[in-house]
């Protein structure tokens, strides 16, 4: 019997079945990886097991026990534990008080005992062999002893299941390899972990069992050692392509098949390192090209977007724009320059809710509709009116609320905004992420459309699938570095796939083999 | 705030029998409480009172309700042009009161009276713009800021008149503080009308007012957008501040005095006012005609409690009730 049993769940979201039929079991004291791409129904099963959701069928059994309740008090009561990053500690209280926080040793039932809360911050700290002061601000402490702190919280509210999700994305390897030290000590004391991660070396080297979630099924889920990167890979994908025999080899040269010569590229970058992980970007996009840039989460995808917009300074390289050297300092200066950047989360970050549609698409450039001082109403209708049915954006008018527009219509506004900012270079981040199939298809045609228009466009997402069915080509990061500069052909999906994870020549040698 | 689905065209929407509460929905999409809620209670409230006291609906009645009420008024707008951008000035009553102060001393020492009221305006706009500089200097809470400004101007008027006031503001009393000849209408009503409709179309036409409502609503996709925030702060703030002053040479001609402590609760009056009327507290939404209405609400409130001998305590207790309803039907929005 394990220590935790997984049996037969199902999860309906309207428009998705997320989960079907899932089963799994975490035996006491060992690492369960769980893989799979991103909407496999990772988190979801995740937040199940914790509690969050409650599934439409199924059963969890925790150490005997049969959860009826789902509720996060209840897992965690139970002993499972979701170790999210930081957000969980309190950054100016000590490390013993964020341990014990709301369960703290008192004395007489009122004043907090201490001493007492010194002893077993001590005593647990040292049962996981850490040198931490607990008297020391969490604020002060590194991301991995923060994490420590975190995962020690847990310990003591007496979890023997911990869920860690992505638990080395601000990690450096040093600090990664004492994470994983920290963790087979707690494996060997009997805890049991729930790994979830994209790094498959980092899972094969630490994880006793492996389960492979894709479209909410279960593919696998059976030891890490009768298995191999490669065929995690393609059990993630889905299905066997043998991509390295469809592309020739000179193709994965960067920039092949469509020669510098043959158009003046708008956007340059050589060399250009940003931020932590942005290293020597060697990137040039011409007018007309719709080049797609993926990688896992972490790879760089999002710090590129952010350097190109002045909102992250690089400090080595350089970057040009039409020729000449682009330094932006902020949003401001980049948009006057010609660059766009439409956010990940529009109606978040893009669009300003309580505005209406034409408001939104003319903030980008007050000066166009403005003679003497004074904002142009009618001109500034005119022009959202136009915006409206080049794009065929759903609303009654153009005096709604953006916030009651639908994902893909608030796309859309930002799209226009792009265009009224007369934006030369258009990045976009996840632009299809949480719209239906309709408008998808919509956004890739007005994104063709702007690339057919003269424009460069620089689409950045995780989702591979996507961006081989508009883009011209496929840029893929890893670790803040360009390992893949390709055009894209629908098949390249698996061999893409493998580049974000750093597992090519794991599968290419068994390919060949 | 969550983006919600698309109302009125869905592609799943089916031509045929409405769904019930489909109407309703409607309906209450198209009834906002925060722009006519105001309203409503105003206007059935002056009906009951007319009914229960004959001399509310009377000329010199109105008019003395009008001119209690315009300085607040004027206030208001400026604070309502602040609140729009998600910011807020707790220190327009002082800035009023000092800026008063100034504006009498001057005329006091000789000065001429226009002058001296040069002075006060930009005095006024001068704190304004310090208010302005240090919100948009790193990012601070504009509450914390403007309340140290407000005490520390209190300590300012204290400090240069010694505590008393100052009796006599000459010609102020009979122009600004006086009434139009043949109409008969009290100058301030009409110095208010004026900036409710300087306020509205500051708001309504020009970039920096739509970049205010844009900052209020979004600050980060109002930044990413290429507005600059901490200019259009700048000069937001500074624009209250003026604001603030040109309602202390009003109160400076009604009283025909000026004093240290004259503009105490105007601050707290000039928010309450404007989010009675359907201004956000939290930016984005709002209007010169909303928190005129909610000025006026105030106002009535206070002119239809004293004709019906209500005591000063009850009134502020009614007062502090409808602050309280009014922004709970803003956040139940």
């Amino acid at each position: 019997m394990a220590l935790l049993e997984v049996e037969e769940i199902n999860k309906y979201f309207p428009g998705v079945q997320a989960l079907r039929n899932v089963s799994l079991g975490v035996e006491a004291g060992e690492v369960h990886a769980l893989v799979g791409e991103n909407g496999a129904g990772k988190s979801t099963l995740v937040k199940i097991i914790s509690g969050a959701y409650r599934p439409d069928s199924g059963r969890i059994i925790f150490d005997g026990v049969t959860f009826d309740e789902f509720s996060p008090a209840y897992a965690t009561a139970h002993g499972i534990s979701v170790v999210h990053q930081r957000q969980q500690l309190v950054p100016w209280l000590s490390v013993e008080e964020n341990i014990l926080l709301g369960k703290q040793p008192r004395r007489l039932g009122v004043v907090v005992d201490m001493r007492a809360r010194r002893r077993l911050a001590r005593e647990l700290l040292a049962q996981m062999h850490l040198e931490i002061n607990p008297a020391t601000p969490v604020a002060q402490l590194s991301p991995v002893e923060q994490q420590e702190v975190v995962i020690a919280k847990a310990l003591y509210q007496k979890a023997r299941l911990l869920i860690l999700d992505e638990p080395t994305a601000a990690l450096g390897p040093a600090q990664i390899e004492r994470l994983f030290e920290l963790i087979r000590e707690l494996c060997s004391q009997g805890v049991s972990v729930l790994y979830i991660s994209h790094h498959l070396e980092e899972i094969f080297q630490l994880a006793q069992s492996l389960t492979v979630l894709r479209d909410g099924v279960v593919v696998t889920t059976r030891p890490v050692q009768e298995l191999t990167q490669g065929e995690v890979v393609d059990m993630m994908a889905g299905h066997h392509v043998t991509v390295a025999r469809d592309v020739p080899e000179d193709a994965l040269t960067p920039a092949a098949g469509r020669p510098l010569e043959e158009a003046a590229s708008l956007l340059e970058l050589r060399g250009l390192s940003a931020g932590p992980v942005l290293r020597e970007i060697d990137l040039s996009v011409p007018a007309g090209q719709v080049v797609g840039v993926t990688g896992i989460v972490g790879a760089g995808g999002h710090d590129l977007a952010l350097t190109l917009f002045g909102l992250m300074e690089p400090f080595a390289g350089e970057c040009r724009l039409r020729g000449k050297a682009y330094t932006p300092r902020g949003p401001q200066q980049a948009i006057e320059q010609g660059i766009f950047l439409v956010p990940e989360n529009p109606g978040r970050d893009g669009l300003v809710g309580l505005m209406s549609v034409a408001q939104n698409m003319t903030i980008v450039d007050l000066p166009a509709i403005t003679r003497a001082g004074i904002l142009q109403l009618k001109e500034e209708a005119r022009v959202a009116r136009s915006y409206v049915s080049s794009l065929h954006i759903a609303t009654p008018t153009i005096e709604r609320e953006v916030r009651a527009l639908s994902g893909g219509n608030q796309q859309k506004v930002l799209l226009a905004k792009a265009l009224q900012a007369k934006a030369q270079v258009l990045i976009l981040e996840e632009p299809t992420q949480g719209v239906d199939v309709n408008a998808k298809e919509e956004i890739h045609r007005i994104i063709r459309e702007l690339a057919a228009g003269g424009k460069a466009v620089l689409v950045i997402s995780t989702d591979i699938r996507d961006l081989l069915q508009f883009t011209d080509r496929m840029l893929v990061l890893r670790k803040g570095r360009i390992v893949a500069d390709i055009p894209t052909i629908e098949g390249n999906y698996t061999k893409i796939l493998n580049l974000t994870l750093g597992t090519e020549d794991v599968s290419w040698s068994q390919e060949k083999a | 705030m969550e983006p919600r689905k698309s109302i009125g065209v869905t592609r799943e929407s089916s031509p045929g029998l409405p769904r019930p509460g489909a109407a309703l929905k409607a309906f209450r999409l198209r009834f906002d409480p925060t722009t006519y809620g105001s309203t409503i209670v105003l206007v059935v409230g002056i009906i009951l009172t007319s009914i229960f006291s004959p001399a509310f609906l009377t000329l010199s009645n109105i008019s003395n309700l009008l001119t209690q009420i315009a300085v607040l008024g004027i206030v208001t707008m400026g604070q309502t042009i602040v609140l729009v951008s998600a910011g807020i000035d707790l220190s327009v009553g002082s800035n009023a009161a000092l800026s008063g102060v100034v504006c009498g001393l001057m005329f006091q020492a000789g000065i001429p009276l226009w002058a001296g009221c040069i002075a006060a305006l930009a005095c006024a706009t001068v704190i304004g713009l310090i208010n302005g500089l240090l919100i948009s200097w790193r990012r601070v809470e504009p509450f914390i800021i403007t309340l140290g400004m407000m005490t520390l101007l209190e300590g300012i008027a204290e400090l240069i008149t010694g505590g008393s006031p100052i009796n006599d503001m000459g010609a102020l009393a009979t122009t600004l503080g006086g009434t139009i000849p043949v109409v008969n209408v009290p100058v301030s009503i009409l110095i208010l009308f004026i900036m409710v409709i300087l306020t509205w179309a500051f708001l309504r036409w020009t970039p920096l007012g739509r970049n205010a409502y844009a900052i209020g609503g979004n600050e980060e996709a109002s930044f990413l957008s290429g507005v600059s925030i901490k200019r259009t702060k700048i000069y937001l703030y500074t624009l209250a501040g003026l604001v603030a002053g040109i309602g202390a040479l009003v109160l400076s001609g009604i009283l025909n005095a000026a004093e240290a402590n004259i503009g105490v609760g105007l601050e707290l009056q000039s928010i309450a006012a404007a989010v009675i009327g359907g201004t956000l507290l939290f930016g984005g939404r709002g209007g010169a005609w909303r928190s005129l209405q909610g000025v006026l609400l105030l106002g009535f409130v206070s002119n239809a409690l004293n004709l019906l001998s209500v005591g000063a305590n009850y009134q502020n207790i009614a007062l502090g009730i409808i602050v309280i309803i009014a922004v709970l039907v803003q956040k139940t929005r």
